[in-house]
């Protein structure tokens, strides 16, 4: 029965995105008689209908109708009820819904927020918008239907891979999917500003709101995958260099260079066709992600139920996608000519632009290097975190500098900026770090630089701030604020990121039950071994005190085995004590067959603090949105 | 005045970051963490359980044990199972491109970026 209605919404968004660009190409043609109103009403079924067959999906997990092949695939009738709603988009199926939903909120919106006051260029980006709506559609109909039916009925589901049975990873789909999917509608804005020879300036006023909102989400949904990764995989890491969060990082890059040059735009009218440029690649990126992610090109831990159909779909569909804008683009852009002075405001953005690229580059190519590689060659080879390490870490002093310094400058101006302060900053912030550097013993060159300049952008972010709240100019630089906090937890960021780096302790033993284990200051006992039932799995806890001599204190620490039952797996939780200057993280694994576990016991300063610096970079974004007068 | 007080209270705070433990340098954890873990999906052998994760992990305790060096360690264990095993691909004929491409690519934007400005200093001249 939901399988039916589900594929009843489906069909009819389908249809109503076909009309829409029936009607909208009609419209921008001038017929006599407007089908506008007819636009608006269908553009409101679409987002209803759409909405609804997600809501459907939803159910069929909520209910457990197991005669939908997707819900018996994912789902089981003894799973909380929360995980049975995030279900719906743990599985590829479901969540290319939820990617489709979010398109057509996004195209929704947008179109009821610009149809009044620039028609045309709303209708092309509309039409633009549901030939990616309608794209997507045809591919979840024709390889991914979420609603197709099973016979007979079976009475009970597969059940839900246990790791991503996880509040965080209950919500970080939907937030990278915002932030990814959103891009979508400057990538149809920016070709229908071409087609339409829309005005530059414009152009970037209206999609300024919405990079940040896709950004702002996308920098969300990276930050829980992070946390989650941190205590879900046990590995006390929480960023791996891993290729699908490489996929993630790619559209980053692209936004924040967007919307930093979306201000040039919007206040000099200058590099708009750089910033076509970019609105095109962000969701270009998104859905080469998504191809990697999904055809199972890549060996990673994101990967789920892939199938060559799905790739080669995707893979067409992205063709298709590049050719059209590159076609617009060298048919329609305009020629331009415009100013750049040494030390000004938009020449420290290009300047941002320029480092931003160069990560992205390297981000992409260290993703697909091994594809191609292998491809030609036919040898595999790894890339991982040293690669990344080695190569982007230098540029990050020359990227903290300016972050502190470019944004002093003004727009326009041709001068560096005066003042004596940027040199006495700098003087503090390098005798401060080499006292820090000297009790830490690090002998690391680069990663004491990385500490002298994360340490200059944050004192000199406070020291600016504090100038600005002295003078007064709190409301005509509001907008500044949000550079301030940004900048400033991106320098928190990379500093703790650097001493989390250099200041990690981890030890890896085998104990049994009433042994203990003596490392410098630090005694680990393993007092007992519990075993517990609970509604869908079996616990085996084992408690471990963590007696520290130095500081005085003592931790008792509660790793966990676990056995689920539907899919029968195994799963191991860490246990982590977590404090604002330092956690401690104990996982434990069973050796096959004895009762020997190994025990690995780490000590990771600032975890909270990096979380704490994300949220300040992201809080800084929202205070932007929210300092405006109008979205 | 009001200088000097925030400079003090900087230094406090950075004092006591400073106390919080300090780490060693663990050369058998940055061996495991730049190995991939070949029957895993996408996890270093520091991040893995696996049996092959444990086997790999008491070879390079023994060969660090016999004074073998970081770099001997890799290509022994390259040589065995191929680079597949390595997160850091050694500067071979195949990663040559690899290792070249992003710096190739930071010199053209900083071309570009030259030429906006000659191109802006010119025009300021006429």
């Amino acid at each position: 029965m939901l399988s039916e209605t589900g594929h009843l919404f489906i069909f009819a968004s389908t249809f109503l995105s076909l009309s829409l660009i029936f009607f909208s190409i009609k419209e921008i043609k001038g017929n006599k008689k407007s089908s506008f109103p007819v636009i608006v009403s269908f553009s409101k079924f679409q987002l209803i209908f759409t909405n609804l067959s997600f809501l459907t999906l939803m159910g069929g997990y909520i209910i457990s109708d197991f005669s939908i092949v997707n819900v018996y695939e994912n789902s089981h009738s003894s799973k909380p009820l929360i995980y049975k709603i995030s279900g719906v988009w743990g599985n590829h199926e479901g969540s290319l819904l939820l990617w489709i939903n979010v398109l057509v909120i996004f195209s929704f919106l947008f179109f009821k927020k610009n149809n009044k006051h620039n028609k045309e260029f709303s209708l092309f980006t509309l039409v633009f918008q549901n030939i990616l709506i309608l794209g997507f559609f045809i591919f979840l109909i024709t390889t991914s239907n979420p609603f197709s039916k099973i016979f007979p009925i079976p009475l009970e589901g597969l059940g839900l891979n246990p790791i991503l049975q996880d509040p965080a990873l209950a919500i970080h789909p939907p937030l990278l999917y915002l932030g990814f999917v959103g891009s979508s509608i400057y990538f149809s804005a920016a070709l229908s500003s071409l087609l339409t020879k829309f005005s530059g300036k414009d152009f970037g006023t209206i999609i300024k709101p919405w990079v940040l909102i896709s950004w702002l989400f996308q920098t969300l949904g990276i930050l829980v995958g992070s946390i989650w990764a941190y205590y879900e995989l046990g590995w006390g890491g929480y960023w791996f260099w891993d290729p699908v969060e490489n996929s993630s990082l790619i559209p980053w890059f692209l936004m924040t260079a967007l919307f930093h040059s979306v201000l040039v735009l919007e206040k000099r009218n200058g590099l708009y066709l750089w910033v076509i440029i970019l609105s095109i690649l962000t969701f270009t990126m998104s859905v080469t992600g998504t191809f990697l992610v999904r055809s199972g090109i890549l060996n990673s831990v994101h990967t789920f139920a892939n199938d060559p159909t799905r790739g080669l779909y995707l893979l067409i569909f992205l063709s298709l996608m590049v050719f059209l804008s590159l076609y617009i683009f060298y048919r329609y852009a305009p020629s331009e000519n415009k100013k750049f002075e040494l030390f000004s405001k938009e020449f420290f953005i290009l300047t941002n632009n320029w480092f931003m690229s160069f990560f992205l580059i390297t981000v992409l190519i260290g993703t697909i290097y091994p594809i191609f590689l292998e491809v030609l060659t036919n040898q595999k080879i790894s890339i991982g975190p040293p690669y990344y390490n080695t190569v982007l870490a230098p540029f990050l002093i020359p990227v903290l500098f300016l972050m502190g310094y470019g944004p002093k400058s003004s727009w326009i101006s041709s001068k560096p900026v005066k003042e004596k302060n940027i040199l006495f900053i700098l003087v503090v912030s390098t005798l401060l770090s080499v006292i820090l550097i000297y009790f830490l013993n690090n002998k690391n060159f680069l990663i004491n630089l990385v500490l002298i300049f994360s340490t200059y952008l944050v004192l000199q972010t406070i020291f600016d701030l504090y100038k600005s709240i002295k003078k007064k100019h709190v409301l005509n630089y509001s907008s500044n604020y949000s550079s301030f906090f940004s900048h400033l937890g991106f320098g928190f960021l990379i500093f703790f990121i650097s001493l989390n780096s250099i200041m990690s302790i981890e030890h890896d033993f085998n104990l049994k039950i009433g042994e203990k284990k003596q490392l410098k200051n630090i005694t680990i006992n393993f007092k007992k071994l519990d075993s517990f039932e609970e509604k869908n799995y079996q616990k085996i806890v084992g408690e471990i005190e963590v007696i520290n001599a130095q500081e005085k204190t003592t931790e008792v620490l509660k790793p966990e085995i676990r056995v689920y039952n539907q899919p029968e797996t195994i799963t191991y939780e860490a246990s982590i004590k977590s404090n604002i200057l330092s956690d401690t993280y104990v996982t434990m694994s069973n050796i096959s067959k004895e009762n020997i576990y190994n025990i690995k016991f780490q000590k990771k300063p600032f975890m909270n603090m990096i979380w704490l610096s994300t949220i300040l970079i992201v809080l800084g974004g929202s205070f932007r949105i929210l300092t405006r007068k109008s979205l | 005045m009001k200088k000097i007080k925030v400079l003090f209270l900087t230094l406090i705070i950075t004092f006591s970051f400073a106390k919080i433990l300090k780490a060693d340098e663990d050369l058998n954890n940055k061996i495991y963490k730049n190995l991939r873990c070949l029957v895993c999906q996408g996890q270093s052998i520091a991040d893995s359980n696996s049996d092959f994760a444990q086997t790999i992990k008491s070879v390079v305790k023994d060969q660090t044990k016999n004074g073998m060096k970081e770099d001997e360690i890799y290509s022994f264990l390259s040589e065995k199972y191929g680079d597949w095993i390595l997160y850091k691909p050694p500067l071979k004929n195949k990663s040559y491109i690899l290792w070249a491409l992003p710096y190739i690519f930071f010199i053209i934007g900083a071309f570009i970026i030259f030429f906006i400005l000659k191109k802006t200093i010119k025009i300021r001249k006429y």
